[in-house]
């Protein structure tokens, strides 16, 4: 089967328009931020149901997950989900809060096989827990390394330098 | 003022010219200075690109540099073939047990030089939170070469000093007391 990119000429603004139709009460702050990329919010227990639903849409079909970010807000974690629709050659940006007290989230590994390495470097870095991870081990930093260095509350630790 | 100018002048030894090399077809020298003498001009470095200084070090190996003029061209990737590790870029504690380990298999002898500011002391990510501060908190150097990244011809000067400290080299036993030289 070939797959011919953006076959589907919606238009960014009716996109922003059916999603925000199709998950009414679920995706937040629907807006359209660049001429590809539509940009939303979403509460973080409805995450793996609305991945799922993303990915099996008819149409807009959010097939490929592009990346993962996880960020310090300092007030409150965020983890960042890029989702590509060959379809309609457009991106979608979720934006999902995630408390300092208890940083956990659902994994969408399942949904995104791809987000198995971008979720072990947010927990890394940012250290959010992310539940159901089928490996969830540090990627980039060693194993023995104490805290998340991307933490807006990261001390430098002088057990982190050993060789120092 | 360089490496070579701390050398003694009885160290600085002529090379045998080509026009001696007729009748009588003998040339007598030092054992210090023909072991020295070959290896100084047949170092293999290992190839340990670790930052954008590689990208330095191995345009310094391609024709427009080209470090074969001092017989270093033959960068091998592994540390039972080399003599000298050129230390590139930014090493960092994840990275510090497997380079220390690497030196460990360099047989002897061996030399390592730290190129530009990372592997020196760190530069621009002194403070970083996984960075060690200078390879030689894990591994002895024998010359640092400054700058980030250092041009080719940066590393040229570094790796003639070094070929100046490979050229000391005495097989001679240390006496106790002794002065260095």
């Amino acid at each position: 089967m070939t797959l011919e990119i953006g076959t589907v000429t919606l238009g960014i603004d009716k996109i922003a328009e059916q999603l925000s139709g199709a998950f009414a009460g679920e995706l937040d702050d629907v807006r359209v931020q660049e001429p590809d990329t539509v940009v939303a919010r979403l509460e973080r227990t409805k995450l793996k149901d609305v991945a799922r639903r993303l990915k099996e849409l008819p149409e807009l079909a959010y097939e490929t997950l592009n990346w993962i970010a996880g960020v310090d807000l300092g007030s409150q974690l965020e983890s960042v989900y890029h989702v590509y629709s060959w379809h309609t050659n457009t991106y979608l940006e979720l934006h999902v809060a995630v408390p300092r007290a208890k940083a956990e989230l659902d994994t969408v590994t399942d949904v995104w096989p791809a987000a198995d390495w971008h979720e072990r470097e947010s927990w890394d870095m940012v250290g959010i827990r992310y539940l159901g991870h089928p490996d969830l081990r540090r990627i980039l930093l060693k194993d023995d390394f104490v805290g998340h260095p991307l933490r807006k509350d990261y001390v430098d630790l002088a057990e982190n330098h050993p060789h120092a | 003022m360089g490496l070579s100018d701390m050398v003694p002048d009885r160290l600085k030894v002529g090379y045998p010219k080509l026009e001696d090399f007729h009748d009588p077809n003998v040339i007598t020298t030092t054992a210090d200075f023909i072991f020295s003498w070959a290896r100084s001009n047949s170092v293999f470095p290992f190839t340990y690109g670790l930052a954008c200084c590689a990208i330095e070090m191995l345009s310094s190996g391609f024709a427009r540099f080209d470090v074969a003029r001092y017989g270093m061209e033959v960068f091998r990737p592994t540390p039972r073939q080399s003599d000298l590790m050129i230390v590139a870029g930014t090493v960092n504690e994840k990275m510090a047990p497997v380079l220390k380990r690497l030196y460990d298999q360099m047989a002897e002898p061996k030399w390592v030089v730290s190129m530009g500011a990372c592997a020196t002391s760190g530069g621009p990510f002194y403070d970083g939170y996984n960075v060690v501060n200078g390879v030689d908190k894990v591994v002895p150097v024998d010359v640092y070469i400054p700058g980030c990244p250092p041009r080719p011809e940066a590393l040229f000067q570094g790796l003639l000093e070094l070929q100046t400290k490979i050229k000391q080299h005495s097989f001679a036993p240390k006496l106790p007391g002794a002065q260095d030289g």
